[in-house]
């Protein structure tokens, strides 16, 4: 397994936002978390990024567990994320913002900006290379943040979101984005909640409520589970649906 | 670009030979190597104020110990004061590293009021402890005893050994900003976490970035001392001191390579003036203009002259484009 969580959880006070949680990933798999509202699974996303330490469980990447390890170390090991609300750098230009990613693995600016410049192209950002981030609008925005953590080389993407916002021509060119990221061997790991996105994407869906794992499987079994509508749209309407 | 700063460069080195027809040309040099050395005080804080966004208001601990130790040397063992200077730097490194583990996790204001609390406890200190002068401060020679006590008469001796630092400081920054460590501080400035996600070690870099500009503060602290002859507390660990290099570098632009010398070309003259004008009255006159430029900046300009100077040409240059284009 690439990445193994097992029995996460994580408790703001007394408020368990995540309850006892497992994820198995393999190696070149494209894995949807769905859920509510306040289901856990941002926080659930942030204990494996590494910006949360969970409050028990134990999580391993690759042989390596990181369970408690800070952020900047996950993203050496080769894990990436990007960000629910965009976190792009305002004052640093397109390849600027790139650059900073791809110094993790290119220490010589030269070679940095090579690097960045290849996924500038490959993410359909080239044009606006030289402008700052500031300029962009929500969906640059969100291109920008995955060339950015692609720059990284990273073997596992996380994406918060990524799609969240845009109109539905843009949806349609950032899963064709996000199919040619995992064509390249990349495994992704993607919150969403554009129902869409996910039976279009993902080969493998996680149902969360209420810091639980309610359901998984294949997306179309997964959507017509009666635990996952009610968990969507209240008790009663799940056997309603079925019918 | 290149081209301005080829005539910057020998705008500086003439200026000393440019004022000395005039007949106010010990003055008028004496204030040009001051402006120098508000400069190189203001660059140094650059670095971790300007390019890394982490806003200390107490640099001036590190413009004492840098001012203080080449007095002390003189006065405890009568050694040249040239010797204290990289006992400055090393003690300014030493408390660099012990305030930046615990302060440099604390985020904006609170990194900011941090830095004011412990310069100011040093500051007390240092009032109150005999082998530092105290209150009274300490003295460096009053007699040259050789060229190595570096006393001169003239400021222009001065002037040319502070352009050499500044030109130093210039050229590791520029060097800095170009290099990773630029892209990272600048990247930590804009947001910690996205930063740090994209495996920037926050801390680390944080802190090399404090410790060397810790150590040019401290080196322009020394300068400071080398050529006043005087230091006390108020002088070389007031907040005053820590202010004055916030203001300098903010006013010209912070996080830009030449916005500390460009608010160290305003505001030096402008004390200079009101210190002239007023006479002894100017302190209170200097904290007033301090505030008053505060409040414009932060209201009008957040990043600095330059940036309203890059505005205003590459405005300029756009509409030029733009007239090219539909010619």
């Amino acid at each position: 397994m690439l990445l193994s969580a097992e029995n996460v959880s994580k408790s703001f006070g007394s408020f368990k936002a995540v309850a006892g949680a497992d994820l198995q990933v393999a190696q070149g798999e494209i894995v949807g978390l769905i859920g509510p509202n306040g289901a856990g699974k941002s926080t659930f996303f942030n204990c494996i990024a590494g910006d949360f330490a969970p409050s028990g469980g134990r999580i391993s990447f690759d042989g390596h567990d990181v369970t408690d390890a800070p952020a900047e170390a996950h993203a050496r090991l080769g894990i990436g994320r990007t960000f629910q609300i965009p976190a792009t750098f305002e004052d640093m230009t397109i390849l600027e913002n790139v650059m900073v990613g791809a110094f993790l693995r290119h220490a010589r600016r030269g070679e940095a900006r090579d690097r960045a410049l290849e996924v500038i192209e490959m993410t359909g950002l080239k044009e606006l290379a030289g402008q700052p981030a500031r300029n962009l609008g929500t969906p640059g925005r969100k291109r920008l943040e995955i060339a950015r953590v692609l720059a990284t080389n990273p073997r596992l993407l996380l994406l918060d979101e990524a799609l969240a916002g845009l109109t539905p021509t843009e949806v349609q060119r950032a899963i064709e984005l996000v199919r040619s990221i995992h064509q390249s061997g990349v495994t992704i790991v993607i919150v969403e909640h554009i129902m869409e996105v996910i039976l279009n994407l993902a080969q493998r869906v996680i149902v969360f409520n209420q810091g639980r794992i309610i359901a998984q499987g294949k997306p179309q079994d997964v959507v017509n589970e009666e635990a996952v509508i009610e968990a969507y749209l209240g008790r009663g309407h799940g056997r309603k649906a079925a019918h | 670009m290149r081209r301005g700063t080829v005539a910057l460069a020998a705008a500086l080195l003439l200026y000393p030979w440019l004022v000395s027809g005039t007949g106010s040309s010990a003055f008028l040099q004496d204030m040009g190597a001051n402006v120098l050395l508000a400069a190189l005080g203001a660059a140094a804080w650059n670095i971790v104020g300007g390019y890394a966004g982490q806003i200390s208001v107490g640099h001036a601990m590190f413009f004492g110990a840098g001012a203080y130790l080449p007095l002390l040397f003189f006065h405890h063992w009568q050694l040249p004061p040239i010797l204290g200077v990289p006992a400055g730097i090393a003690v300014s490194l030493v408390i660099a590293v012990l305030i930046g583990f615990p302060t440099l996790r604390l985020l904006g204001h609170y990194f900011s009021m941090a830095t004011i609390a412990v310069a100011e406890l040093l500051r007390i200190i240092v009032s109150n402890w005999d082998l530092a002068g105290a209150a009274i401060g300490v003295q460096g020679p009053a007699i040259s005893r050789g060229w190595w006590d570096l006393i001169f008469r003239s400021a222009v001796p001065y002037y040319y050994i502070f352009l050499a630092v500044l030109a130093l400081l210039l050229f590791v920054t520029w060097q800095m900003q170009r290099s990773r460590i630029g892209y990272y501080l600048r990247s930590i400035r804009s947001g910690e976490r996205a930063a740090r996600s994209l495996g920037v070690p926050v801390r680390r870099y944080k802190l090399y970035a404090l410790m060397l500009s810790a150590t040019f503060t401290s080196l322009a602290g020394s300068l400071y001392a080398l050529k006043t002859g005087f230091i006390d507390p108020e002088s070389g660990l007031g907040i005053l001191v820590s202010v004055q290099l916030v203001i300098t570098a903010a006013l010209g632009g912070a996080g830009t390579l030449f916005g500390p010398l460009l608010g160290a070309v305003i505001l030096v003259p402008l004390q200079t003036a009101t210190n002239t004008w007023f006479g002894g009255g100017g302190t209170g006159l200097t904290y007033i203009i301090y505030g008053g430029i505060i409040v414009l900046i932060a209201r009008f300009e957040p990043g600095g002259l330059l940036e309203l100077w890059h505005r205003h040409i590459s405005s300029r240059f756009n509409k030029r484009a733009e007239a090219r284009d539909a010619a």
